[in-house]
């Protein structure tokens, strides 16, 4: 879970300079706090995101979560040439692990089919119904480092502000490892809200290591108890026979004879031990 | 597989188990204990926890912060016992840099602004080298650390 979605950002969007209509349109844009979608009646990008972006993104399922569905913005201009669409592509090929994507191919289709006014509200509809649509926000403030003429796309009613942008994206990767946690300790819900999950992971966390303690005692005893009966080589043994036979257990396991075969492998090795 | 004994000898578990191995046969060829006195055992059972610990983190190296931290309270604490002056000098940078964050950590109370102060100070303390993280990093570091208790748990070294 590391975080090279902030690596990933930095990548210059040499594709973003395309025209200074372009410029205007996304100054306007960013006066106007709302959603917004420019036409893309000239584009075809609905044919080159499903062959670009799907593929990488599914083969890279991962809990980041960053979103750039504001990142695509729809020319007007007919002229603009396909060069800007194959660096696009090679954009979203690096900005790898962005779940958003499907997204985008959504209104990219829905786009181009629709005229300027209508496209607009069903894109703010969309980003509202997406629930993950405060996400789409922060990715932008990220893709504001390089310079470029980014998009802004905030929800409605949403201060937009670098200092709470800031702390959406503080608390969306806090919500991404509160989820890993919860997969991982049982007995945790998101349904119990995160005070009490937290509780639940410090008692997790408590009862393993005093597991450990407790474990590491009867290792010590084993040890004194076999050291008494003069036995010096009997931890030894027993060690290696208990890695043995646990080694022989994940073998059977993963051939698949569980329940059975397990039981018989550890009745074999436990008659021929040699004490 | 040309080993059907062991699973990926590159896995934590088994890097884990090799080293505690290793680390719990040199505890018993070292002192075969002469008496019972609970001094004695006392002073084993901290022995092998050590080595526990010890062998954890030398399986995680340097790539997590708590193994890191682990790693110098262990190196700190052996020198100190070995050579006062010695665990002066040379942990004194070390020291003095986990001082000073710890110390700001503890004025400036760490209002991550998500609102779980107390609970995050309590894992802060479970955690090694907690203290130090924001609270992103912190949990992400007590997942890590979860899934390296459990695999300490389920070594096969009788241990679970």
């Amino acid at each position: 879970m590391a975080d090279f979605s902030a690596q990933s950002y930095r990548q210059p969007f040499p594709f973003l300079d395309i025209d200074p209509t372009m410029e205007s349109l996304t100054q306007f844009a960013e006066l106007n706090p709302q959603s917004f979608i420019l036409d893309n009646s000239a584009f075809n990008f609905q044919t080159f995101f499903p062959l670009s972006i799907n593929d990488s993104l599914f083969s890279n399922q991962a809990s980041q979560g960053e979103t750039m569905s504001g990142f695509i913005h729809n020319s007007n201009q007919s002229s603009v040439s396909a060069q800007p669409i194959f660096s696009a592509k090679t954009e979203m090929e690096e900005i790898s692990n962005k779940r958003k994507a499907l997204d985008i191919s959504e209104s990219s289709s829905g786009n181009s089919s629709s005229t300027s006014p209508q496209v607009s509200e069903t894109g703010i509809k969309r980003r509202n119904n997406s629930g993950r649509g405060k996400r789409a926000k922060s990715n932008e403030k990220e893709m504001e480092k390089p310079k470029e003429v980014v998009h802004v796309r905030a929800r409605r009613g949403q201060a937009t502000d670098s200092h709470s942008l800031a702390e959406r994206v503080r608390r969306g990767k806090i919500n991404e490892r509160l989820r890993c946690l919860q997969d991982i300790v049982p007995g945790c819900y998101k349904t119990m809200g995160m005070a009490l999950m937290l509780d639940e992971i410090i008692n997790y966390v408590q009862s393993l290591q005093n597991q450990v303690e407790f474990l590491s005692m009867k290792l010590t005893a084993a040890s004194t108890y076999y050291d008494f009966n003069s036995e010096s080589d009997a931890m030894e043994r027993m060690l290696r026979e208990k890695a043995e036979e646990a080694k022989e257990l994940e073998r059977l396991m993963r051939e698949g004879y569980v329940g059975i075969g397990g039981v018989a492998c550890f009745h074999s090795s436990s008659t021929y031990g040699p004490l | 597989m040309n080993n059907p004994h062991h699973l990926n000898p590159t896995s934590l578990k088994s890097r884990f188990t090799t080293r505690f191995l290793r680390a719990l046969t040199k505890i018993r060829a070292q002192k075969p204990i002469s008496s019972s006195s609970p001094t004695e055992i006392f002073r084993r059972y901290r022995r092998i926890k050590v080595a526990a610990d010890k062998s954890m983190a030398y399986s995680v190296r340097s790539r997590r912060i708590w193994s890191r931290a682990m790693l110098w309270k262990l190196r700190s604490r052996s020198y100190r016992r070995q050579d006062p002056c010695s665990g002066r000098r040379s942990g004194k940078t070390n020291q003095a840099i986990m001082k000073k964050s710890s110390n700001e950590n503890t004025t400036t109370r760490r209002e991550d602004g998500v609102g779980f102060v107390e609970e995050a100070d309590e894992l802060r303390q479970l955690v090694p080298g907690g203290e130090t993280m924001n609270l992103c990093n912190l949990l992400d570091e007590t997942a890590h650390y979860i899934k390296c208790l459990t695999t300490q748990l389920f070594s096969p070294i009788g241990k679970g």
